[in-house]
């Protein structure tokens, strides 16, 4: 083992170093699109990294030319199999992840190096593609290093200095490009738009509410704990029962399915503004959501808002519909009235909201009708309704069986386990069979406060789906089905704490370890949000209000992107000239040589004499020189002399010249006093 | 040496000494200064900086991945494009640095014969307390000429606070004396994405002896192998004496223990005496053209040193009493590397190509 580990040193000290830092830096930074890509290309790509890894240790050679061309057309032909095209981002980083291990296989010149490299640092750009987290921009910044290292061993190729020398040198030159590129960060001008139109993969896939509701959609986000929008209030937050983020809404049934009607459309025409009716009570609440990228045109806010969101519109069931699908961050200020009035006067259409599949769930409809006979008026059928839940054994699950016919009829009379979107949905079918206007709204509950800080974070998990009713003088009422049932009847401590929190506070206290956990994923969430909010969604709008933030105190005026230009230019330089004058101030340090010190004081007598020694005479000459000119002290000059030549040229003498403490004691004491003694 | 004039000149000009107006001008950017005496240091104003290939290559890249970044409003592409372009930024800073008053000097430079490759000792002394890497140095010389196999260029590193000496080869084509021709420092150290370079040019002279015949009998060869009567062939064993320390002498024969005593340099002399004399002369080679006749002399002074002989030189112009020793040597060589044919045998060379031009 350890003859082959003394054997592998020895291969390592043989290979190009600049290779190594480079195949490093490389394998990290293709890591993340390994983890990504299918099969047909890690596979190969990974394979060719290791061969030329190998080839630069000298365990193996490099395929030959006819066998890279072979390799060429087998990769092209792998990234088409594998997406069947070439074109878009998926597959262009496909085909740049192999085409930049197939050029390892001809990275022999001095050119094809630099060529690497800088592909190196273009793979960095295709991983930011899909991933801006704070882990994935600290660990590229590794990669930086390691590629910069390989710049910087690659310019000394035939220098013999320590390779960890290189490492060093690259990390300097970070650390003092840093601040400089900070300044470049904060103050390039920012577009708000994009220069050309994107591939319309541009952006990966993600997760969240869609755009229908059948059993197990919702279901399927309540073990994901990722974040759906992180919400700062300006004031009091609303309490939580008020605490309903508004998404999709659906009014269509078909059986099974929840969904938009057809005619629907996604971008209503702003005329339907118009026929909005409603009446606020209360002061509203002010707060600004940063929002996570779904892939959908769903903007979040509470019921019911005051505000729309630039580009966004207000479809008649009051969702906010964004122009653009949401594929980045964003981050928008809202405002809301928890308490309102909603349609009370008339309902504009109620024969949508009363559409129900015809012949479908026989034993719902029963139930309805007997609701109906129960009841005094529409009020009162719901609160039946809410009490057959409450009372009959309902259970809430996060793993509810399969409804495989008729979901409705088989929850409410056999299985009755379920989740959010089985309680809203049978119950809205039940509304509607006895006669009462009702929808689906599906969206996001509560959210979790990061005690770390003054935030709110609301989850995937928090995903929710509950009901709307219609009823006169009252208007659209929110029900939430699933708060019917009682603590006992709710495997989930997880989920009663988000449905019954004031009972689930009395349960055991969770250990010190789970608190700590918490404690640190609030403190990770906390970064998390800074960064999104700093880094990741610092665009033009956030750039003009920071600016004109920072500079309104020295009277600047509002900023411009001549402004930021100059400030930016003015800004460089300075931090240029600061790391100029560190980098290139003469490190010139006291003369060591105690031999030259001495020589020169000597010297230095004889200048103010006017006896200069010339630049290029040696010091016999200059000896012979100022002997003639100055015979009275002729026998100091040529002692002097003589032991500065004897120090710093015999032979025993001269293997410690430029080491002034390891000259010969007796001589070099001489010579000193010499020095000393002599008076010009 | 001793020179008042220029001791009153020092005290009595401007404390600055006169210099030539330091203008930008493209012949010092692709020249130099022209010969110079003393050590070269290279301040800011010997020194350029431009980005090398690969440097371009670089701003290309980050120009597109800007583009990108801009375009899928991509804040981590920007972080990096910022990133990667003040890296380029501040490796201007450490290449320049690199060669920034870096003291360039030459050393003794030895002669050779014409045909090899003379080892010009450079010195690089670096008075700062920061290493300098990967200096690249080379001389001007004639690109036409180059074969692809002769390495003009050497690299070096030189350590913070040290003096580094290194040899720069310089390719000889003919005898002579020539002026040492201007040497380039490059460096592209960190990154490479930049490449500084400097001209240094010292008023030094190299010698280039003729290049010997093959090997070829001494003229009149005296027995040597049956004649040792002086030494015993090795030569430079017996103490002879001492004189006084002449430029040139070996550091080793210095006599230290009277330098040490305060009594002046004095160099111990060895060897002893040669009976055999024998005289190199030009006459003895008639009928040949003028170099292969320095050729030949060349070759026999070599011999003749080698075999210790007492000997001497005769060439039209010049001659060079007998004597022995490297010292001696050298002095043959250089009047047969210095010796001028339209000066001192015009007559005889000219005499002798019409010779044999007209004699069918």
């Amino acid at each position: 083992m350890s003859a082959f580990i003394s054997s592998l040193k020895q291969h390592v000290h043989q290979a190009k170093s600049e290779n190594l830092w480079l195949l490093a830096g490389l394998s990290l930074g293709l890591f993340p699109h390994f983890a990504r890509l299918p099969l047909l290309i890690t596979l190969p790509s990974a394979t060719l990294l290791i061969w030329r890894l190998l080839y630069d240790l000298r365990y193996f050679s490099l395929p030959p030319q006819w066998l890279r061309w072979l390799l060429t057309l087998i990769a092209i032909s792998a990234t088409y199999t594998s997406f069947h095209t070439l074109i878009g981002r998926q597959a262009g980083v496909g085909l740049l992840v192999i085409m930049l291990c197939l050029k390892l296989m001809e990275m022999d010149k001095f050119r094809d190096v630099g060529v690497v490299i800088g592909l190196g640092f273009f793979v960095i750009i295709t991983v930011f593609l899909f991933d801006q987290s704070v882990f994935t921009g600290i660990y590229m910044l590794v990669v930086v290093s390691l590629l910069t290292t390989s710049m910087s061993a690659f310019s000394r190729e035939f220098s013999t200095a320590s390779q960890w020398l290189n490492l060093r040198q690259a990390n300097t030159i970070m650390l003092q490009a840093v601040p400089l590129a900070l300044l470049l960060f904060v103050l390039f001008p920012r577009l708000p738009a994009p220069l050309w139109s994107l591939p319309s993969d541009t952006f990966g896939a993600a997760t969240g509410l869609s755009d229908s509701m059948s059993p197990g959609k919702i279901s399927h986000l309540s073990n994901n704990n990722a974040v759906a929008f992180r919400v700062q209030f300006d004031s009091e937050p609303p309490p939580l029962n008020k605490r309903y983020w508004r998404g999709p809404v659906f009014t269509q049934f078909d059986g099974k399915t929840w969904s938009k009607p057809s005619t629907y459309q996604m971008n209503p025409v702003d005329e339907a503004a118009a026929s909005f009716s409603y009446r606020t009570l209360g002061e509203p609440v002010h707060y600004s959501i940063t929002l996570e990228p779904h892939n959908q045109k769903w903007i979040f806010a509470l019921d019911l808002l005051a505000t729309l969101p630039a580009n966004s519109t207000l479809s008649p069931e009051y969702e906010i519909i964004s122009k653009h699908t949401i594929e980045q961050l964003i981050r928008y200020p809202m405002s809301s009235y928890p308490d309102y009035l909603l349609d009370v006067d008339t309902l504009p259409n109620p024969a949508i909201y009363l559409q129900l599949p015809p012949d479908s769930s026989p034993r719902a409809r029963a139930l309805a009708k007997q609701f109906r006979k129960e009841a005094k008026n529409d009020a009162d059928l719901v609160q039946i309704a809410l009490l057959y839940i409450h009372e009959e054994p309902f259970y809430y699950t996060r793993q509810p069986p399969a409804l495989p016919d008729d979901p409705v009829d088989e929850f409410l009379f056999d299985v009755r386990r379920g989740f959010c979107e089985h309680y809203a949905s049978s119950f809205v079918f039940l509304m509607r069979a006895a006669g009462i206007p009702a929808r689906i709204v599906t969206g996001y509950q509560g959210g979790e406060l990061n005690p770390q800080s003054d935030y709110y974070i609301v989850r995937q998990s928090d995903a929710h789906a509950w009901a709307e009713v219609w009823l006169p003088q009252k208007g659209w009422q929110r029900i939430d089905p699933t708060s019917m049932i009682p603590a006992a009847r709710i495997e989930n401590q997880q989920d009663l704490a988000r449905i019954l929190p004031d009972i689930a506070q009395l349960g055991t206290p969770p250990n010190w370890a789970k608190a700590a956990w918490r404690q640190l994923q609030f403190g990770l969430d906390r970064v998390n949000h800074a960064w999104n909010q700093w880094v990741i969604n610092y665009n033009d709008d956030r750039q003009r209000n920071l600016l004109n933030r920072l500079l309104s105190s020295f009277g600047f005026g509002e900023i411009d992107w001549q402004k930021m230009i100059t400030l930016l230019a003015a800004g460089m330089g300075a931090v240029l000239l600061l790391i100029a004058i560190f980098t290139l101030r003469s490190w010139r340090r006291p003369q060591r040589d105690l031999v030259v010190i001495a020589y020169t004081l000597f010297c230095q007598q004889l200048a103010r004499r006017g006896i200069q020694r010339g630049p290029a005479e040696g010091p016999v000459d200059f000896s012979q020189r100022a002997q003639q000119l100055r015979p009275d002290i002729s026998p100091a000059i040529a002692r002097i002399t003589a032991l500065y030549l004897h120090l710093r040229y015999a032979p025993q003498a001269r293997s410690t010249q430029r080491n002034g403490k390891q000259a010969p004691p007796k001589q070099l004491r001489h010579l000193q006093a010499a020095v000393r003694q002599f008076k010009a | 040496m001793a020179n008042p004039s220029r001791i009153t000149l020092q005290t009595a000009s401007s404390p600055l000494p006169a210099s030539k107006p330091h203008r930008l001008s493209f012949k010092r950017f692709f020249q130099g200064e022209g010969p110079e005496t003393g050590p070269i240091t290279l301040v800011q104003r010997r020194v350029y900086i431009l980005p090398s290939k690969m440097g371009i290559y670089f701003a290309t890249m980050m120009f597109v991945m800007l583009l990108g970044a801009v375009n899928y409003t991509n804040n981590l592409a920007f972080a990096l494009t910022f990133l990667m372009a003040s890296i380029s930024l501040v490796s201007i800073l450490h290449c320049y640095r690199n060669l920034l008053s870096l003291r360039v000097d030459v050393g003794p430079i030895p002669s050779v014969f014409c045909g090899d490759t003379v080892q010009v000792p450079m010195i690089l002394d670096n008075q700062q307390h920061a290493a300098r890497y990967a200096l690249k140095l080379q001389f001007y010389q004639d690109k036409r000429q180059e074969s692809p196999e002769f390495q003009s260029y050497i690299f070096t590193d030189v350590g913070a606070d040290q003096r580094q000496r290194c040899n720069v080869p310089v390719r000889t084509q003919q005898r002579g004396l020539y002026p040492l021709p201007r040497v380039t420092l490059r460096s592209s150290f960190p990154l490479g994405l930049f490449q500084t370079w400097a001209h240094a040019q010292r008023d030094a002279h190299y010698l280039v002896y003729p290049a010997p015949t093959q090997k070829h009998d001494l003229p009149n060869a005296p027995s040597v192998h049956t004649h040792l009567s002086g030494d015993r062939g090795k030569g430079a064993d017996d103490f002879a004496g001492l004189r006084t320390y002449h430029h040139g002498d070996s550091l080793r024969h210095v006599h230290w223990k009277a330098v040490a005593r305060e009594q002046g340099m004095f160099t111990k002399q060895f060897g002893g005496d040669r009976s055999e004399e024998l005289w190199l002369d030009w006459e003895s080679l008639p009928g040949m053209d003028t170099e292969t006749r320095l050729s030949r002399l060349c070759r026999w002074v070599i011999d003749a040193d080698a075999s210790q002989l007492n000997y001497g030189l005769r060439i039209p112009g010049a001659m060079v009493p007998l004597g022995t020793g490297p010292g001696h040597r050298h002095h043959c060589l250089k009047a047969l590397a210095l010796f001028n044919a339209d000066a001192n045998v015009s007559n005889d060379v000219s005499s002798n190509v019409s010779s044999t031009g007209s004699t069918p």
